[in-house]
């Protein structure tokens, strides 16, 4: 590097320096800020459906979390809370289902086609 | 009569237990055996749908022939993968003719005879293929596909067995 060129650096790097500093000090504020107050990243859970069953039977997710109901078995099958906060339409072997779980609280529920598959879905 | 019924499947199981006593079926059998069967509960429900006028029976039948109608496309979709043709034999002969009579059977009632007769003989089928799976056909197959296929398949046929027996009791 040439004498004037290093000259040229040094200045440049000198008026950089004022607004990465603030910039700097602003990515620290706001990831203060994003990590006090917004909600963790929202993450998506996998219930499998296979030999008519709900798997894993009770998952346990936060608010704003994503499920997605995997139906491998060869026929159809609903996704039914039973106080009906969530309700599924029926869906086909290989399909799946997907649900923003928003409303807090514990959610029983059931394939309304079997009603023995069972299964517990709490949104904290 | 619907202690002939029972009497009909549990001797028509022995049968084949004791037909394959030696060997037990082949694959390609067993494929069969499970097309028949899905199909004889298929053409039951398809009747019930038809002639019950109960809701909750109604219902039963409507998913027994979606779900077995499901099983037997995951069959024959398994079956044509491995290159096997189902066949015959004396098991999946037996299973269309109990089939065929209790179709027969069923045809001549009405009502909550109907109602009564239909969901009795599921309990029945259901639970005489159950024992089919576990004493002949699991044991028996080879191809480690329809082996699975087949274990995957039997909790479908235990909830239909709960399911039947609920609404048997619920009509007694």
């Amino acid at each position: 590097m040439s004498w004037a060129t290093h000259i040229q650096a040094r200045r440049c790097a000198r008026a950089l320096r004022r607004p990465a500093a603030v910039l700097l000090a602003g990515a620290l504020v706001f990831g203060w800020g994003t990590g006090l107050f917004a909600a963790p990243a929202a993450k998506s859970h996998t219930v499998t459906i296979e030999g008519v069953q709900f798997s894993p039977a009770t998952l346990e997710v936060n608010a704003g979390d994503t499920v997605v109901w995997n139906n491998k078995d060869p026929f159809p099958h609903n996704v039914t809370a039973e106080n009906k906060a969530f309700h599924s339409p029926d869906f086909a072997g290989g399909r799946s289902w997907t649900y923003k779980a928003k409303t807090k609280g514990v959610f029983p529920y059931v394939c309304t086609l079997h009603p023995n598959m069972k299964g517990t879905l709490t949104v904290k | 009569m619907n202690k002939f019924i029972v009497t009909a499947f549990s001797a028509l199981f022995a049968f084949a237990g004791a037909a394959f006593a030696q060997g037990g079926p082949n694959d390609a059998q067993i494929a069969g055996i499970v097309v028949t069967a899905n199909t004889v509960d298929i053409d039951a429900g398809k009747l019930a749908e038809k002639k019950s006028n109960n809701k909750e029976v109604k219902a039963f039948a409507k998913q027994m022939v979606t779900d077995h109608t499901g099983v037997n496309k995951q069959a024959t979709a398994l079956v044509k993968k491995l290159k096997v043709k189902p066949e015959d034999s004396d098991t999946a002969k037996s299973l269309k003719k109990g089939g065929d009579e209790n179709l027969k059977k069923l045809k001549g009632l009405k009502g909550k005879d109907f109602d009564k007769a239909y969901i009795d003989n599921e309990v029945t089928y259901h639970q005489a293929v159950i024992d089919a799976l576990d004493k002949t056909l699991i044991p028996s197959a080879q191809n480690a596909e329809l082996k699975e296929t087949l274990v995957k398949v039997r909790p479908a046929f235990v909830a239909h067995l709960e399911h039947a027996k609920q609404i048997q009791q619920s009509m007694k």
